[in-house]
């Protein structure tokens, strides 16, 4: 089923207003989805996503709103990964996959249907001035916090014994997770539960190919994670689309042109 | 001035016992050796000082004291982004914005360990198993530190760099009162390198000054009477789970 025509599309915000959600959001997913991508958390985002779900469900019954739900159910998943991890020694990836892919069917059984496809593809819903303003501050945060932050994440990455040395212990990786789901939860509303791991991934597998530091890599996956989901939002309100997908389909092919940049580094 | 204290150390991992009742202490500007056969605790001794793994007893640090730890292995990814200055700049506090002093500094430090002004520019994940090698050790001197634990620092480099790591071991610890504690298994280099030795088997069966604490007797009780040709002979190049 192709999702075109105003009737397939929510009532939205104005276009500026949906700029600026996706300016800032991309942004805050980029610069996150870099470490994601070195950790090789990538699938955990898919996953993680797909907790909002039942959130977003319980959020309903109760007539709350669904962001709510989202956050209070990504919080409670990331604390129980960390902790199982540490309890388990199993993989972050394995856990998530373990506990959580569940959830998309839970999710699915109690939204009603009427809120299925925005649950799923996201939309731009129009918020009031402290909405947004909650909103714009909360995925800047998310930025600050990982580029303030990024010395010790990468640490981290590096060697847990000498991150550890360093004054870098396990807390970081608490908060990077804690970032991973509030970015997810600010990005569910723009491109949907089954597409915002997409938004982490795309914009640091970009950088990735073209960046040779980490400083370039970083700034690279939060540049292009900005404006795929600003121009994807432009493109789907000039010809009537949704914007999720709109914004992940054209991350997908700034990705493809970015390949000839890997191959020549040999990367 | 002691710089550690040791007491009672214990370190048990999976219904094991990894290290029993170890007790020692470390004074300021000495470099202490760790010697034992493979499997005798020297690496779970070094990451029991770090707060690395679980363990009952007492280890206390001289107040302030700033601890960098070279561990054995050390590898990274091909494909990680990461150029050999900002694998530096992640021990300096300024990563984003690095001033000029500093990267002028590290060309110095490199150069002191043999390694090319160029590779600042070349991504970390290339450079060989011995060039990663000099490079965590120029990484962990960098920021000035008091104490460095070096756990194997030769393993994975020629004789000539090994030459050149213990000669900057013994001067951080003349000049700059650094203290060094260091696992190897070249009784060679730890004869002559080192000021104290601590024999370790699990628990602790000797500790002095090298030239009256290696004493055939003393090789057997650690190796076994076979075990101090097997190190003889293979000096350097054994891996180590300890």
């Amino acid at each position: 089923m192709l999702l075109t025509g105003a009737d397939a599309v929510p009532a939205a915000g104005t276009l500026a207003q949906q700029l600026a959600i996706a300016a800032a959001v991309g942004a805050s997913s980029g610069a996150i989805g870099a470490f994601v991508v070195l950790k090789r958390m990538a699938l955990v985002g898919d996953a993680l996503s797909h907790v909002a779900l039942p959130g977003i469900a319980l959020a309903l019954a109760y007539g709350l709103d669904p962001l709510w739900g989202i956050v209070v159910s990504l919080l409670l998943a990331a604390g129980l990964v960390w902790w199982l991890q540490d309890q388990t020694g199993l993989p972050v990836d394995a856990l998530v996959g373990l506990l959580f892919t569940a959830s998309l069917a839970v999710g699915i059984l109690l939204i009603p249907d009427a809120e299925i496809l925005e649950s799923l593809f996201g939309a731009f819903p129009a918020l009031s001035a402290p909405e947004l303003a909650i909103t714009l501050g909360s995925a800047l945060a998310a930025l600050g916090v990982t580029f303030a932050f990024a010395r010790r994440f990468l640490l981290r990455v590096l060697s847990e014994d000498l991150a550890r040395v360093a004054g870098a212990g396990r807390g970081y990786d608490l908060l990077l997770l804690v970032v991973f789901c509030g970015v997810v939860a600010l990005g569910i509303k723009l491109v949907g539960t089954l597409l915002m791991g997409a938004l982490t991934i795309i914009p640091a597998s970009i950088a990735r190919n073209v960046a040779g530091g980490m400083r370039a890599y970083m700034m690279g996956s939060a540049a292009c994670g900005a404006a795929v989901a600003v121009a994807g939002t432009a493109l789907a309100a000039w010809w009537s689309l949704r914007p999720g997908p709109t914004i992940i389909l054209l991350g997908v092919v700034v990705f493809v042109f970015s390949l000839p940049f890997a191959a020549r580094a040999g990367k | 001035m002691r710089v550690l204290e040791v007491r009672d150390l214990t370190v048990r991992l999976g219904g094991e016992t990894l290290l029993d009742d170890v007790t020692f202490t470390v004074d300021r500007a000495t470099i202490l050796a760790v010697v034992g056969p493979n499997g005798a605790g020297k690496t779970t001794l070094f990451k029991a000082l770090l707060g690395l793994v679980p363990y009952t007893g007492h280890v206390a640090w001289a107040p302030g004291a700033r601890v960098v730890y070279v561990p054995q292995r050390f590898t990274v990814p091909a494909a990680m982004p990461l150029t050999v200055t900002e694998f530096f700049l992640l021990a300096s506090p300024r990563f984003w914005l690095p001033d000029r002093q500093f990267v002028a500094h590290l060309t110095h430090e490199l150069d002191l360990l043999g390694l090319p002004p160029h590779v600042l520019d070349r991504p970390v994940g290339v450079l060989s198993s011995g060039q990663l090698q000099r490079l965590l050790v120029s990484w962990a001197l960098l920021e000035h530190p008091d104490v460095v634990l070096f756990d194997e620092p030769t393993a994975s480099v020629d004789a000539g760099f090994g030459q050149t790591v213990y000669a900057i071991m013994r001067r951080i610890c003349r000049e700059r009162g650094a203290t060094v504690l260091l696992i190897s298994h070249d009784l060679n280099v730890v004869s002559t390198c080192a000021d104290r030795v601590l024999c370790l088997n699990r628990r602790l069966l000797c500790t002095g000054p090298p030239a009256e604490t290696l004493t055939p007797a003393a090789l057997e009780r650690l190796f076994g009477p076979v075990g101090v040709h097997g190190h003889a002979a293979g000096a350097g190049h054994a891996a180590d789970r300890g």
